[in-house]
């Protein structure tokens, strides 16, 4: 219990604070609160990197002043957004709204990072099979039937019976080579390259 | 040659001067077309007290073109395109196809009837806070061209002038508006 318990209180911790913020977030308010919540994410139209609700700006204060206008009247706050964007466009908006084709700004970071560990689990999963084959067969082949090319460069006779010497390349076949098929290589360090072809991008 | 650092610093210096006196006497771009949500939908009504108090409706002004225009007496491009569109309005007084309306952007009436008083234009001047939202306005001047139908044809950003207007209204007559 010990060693779990800074992580409980963690997830204690987390879990009052998510809490508190969606109470927060769901906690009906006034008039003043939902102007300026909604004015917050609407772009000053004259100004550089600042909302409606921060600058002073006429076309600001207007907008501000028309958002008040229209709480009162009893839209609601997508009702005032979308409002907004009908007179001015969609760049009036600070945050691109995650309908129609803007929502794809929300969803192709999330699409992307769900391929991306999609794909690295696929790969994986490739190489711990490939391996789980490399293994049997090497245990099955053993040491004695793999021999190196120097040793066989060692044996390999310098000379024919005839007395003359032999000349490379030739088509003789040496003495030493392996009767047995060489046993397939152990996965080496993956180059990018290889890692694409392994999950079929490549 | 002798010094060349004084004469390279010379030298772009008087290209900066050159630059800087280019800007500051060419004329502001004027009748600038830009998009706007509003072009090819209904326009939004404009309804206030004018000048005289009387209250105003745009909707009242169907059957003939209307240039909206939105400015503030401490606007200098709105200063400048004012006698551009009391010769446009004068133009167009004895026709009867085309009318102006002026919406105050974030101004003192007083200073408003001064201003009308001292430079002429004798069309309807509206006070309708809302109107600038309803239209989409980002700064004045801002002015656009409603068919007489309603349908907003044209958004126009930074000033407008008299041939410029004409240029625009008879595009749209012969776009059969």
């Amino acid at each position: 219990v010990k060693r779990w318990l800074p992580v409980l209180v963690l997830l204690a911790v987390l879990a009052v604070a998510l809490g508190v913020g969606a109470a927060r977030e769901a906690r009906p308010s006034g008039t003043s609160a939902r102007v300026t919540r909604i004015a917050k994410d609407v772009r000053c139209p004259t100004c550089e990197g600042l909302s409606a609700n921060e600058s002073d700006a006429p076309a600001s204060v207007a907008i501000r002043d028309q958002i008040r206008a229209k709480v009162e009247a009893g839209y609601s706050n997508g009702q005032i957004r979308a409002y907004l964007v009908d007179r001015y466009g969609q760049d009036i908006l600070l945050k691109p709204s995650a309908t129609g084709v803007s929502a794809l700004v929300w969803a192709l970071p999330v699409a992307g990072l769900t391929a991306a560990l999609a794909g690295l689990v696929l790969v994986f999963r490739r190489w711990r099979r490939a391996r789980s084959q490399v293994a049997p067969a090497d245990a099955e082949a053993g040491p004695s039937t793999r021999r190196s090319s120097t040793s066989c460069s060692t044996r390999w006779p310098t000379s024919t019976p005839s007395g003359r010497r032999a000349t490379w390349p030739t088509t003789t076949t040496p003495p030493c080579a392996p009767t047995t098929p060489p046993a397939p290589r152990p996965p080496s360090p993956v180059s990018t390259k290889t890692f694409w072809r392994t999950t079929g991008f490549w | 040659v002798k010094r060349p650092a004084l004469w390279i610093a010379s030298s772009i210096g008087v290209v900066v001067a050159l630059f800087i006196g280019v800007l500051a006497t060419r004329d502001a771009a004027a009748n600038r077309v830009a998009p706007s949500p509003l072009v090819g939908r209904p326009a939004p009504d404009i309804t206030g007290p004018g000048l005289d108090g009387a209250e105003f409706r745009l909707s009242s002004m169907q059957g003939k073109f209307v240039l909206v225009n939105f400015f503030a007496t401490w606007c200098v491009p709105c200063v400048k395109e004012h006698p551009e569109m009391v010769r446009f309005a004068q133009g167009h007084a004895a026709v009867g196809d085309a009318a102006i309306v002026s919406v105050v952007y974030d101004d003192e009436r007083a200073d408003v009837r001064r201003f009308f008083a001292q430079r002429g234009g004798d069309w309807p001047v509206v006070e309708a806070s809302g109107a600038k939202v309803d239209w989409g306005v980002r700064g004045v001047p801002e002015s656009f061209l409603v068919a007489p139908d309603g349908t907003v044809l044209t958004r126009i950003v930074g000033g407008v002038t008299a041939s410029g207007l004409e240029q625009l209204l008879a595009q749209a007559k012969g776009g059969g508006r």
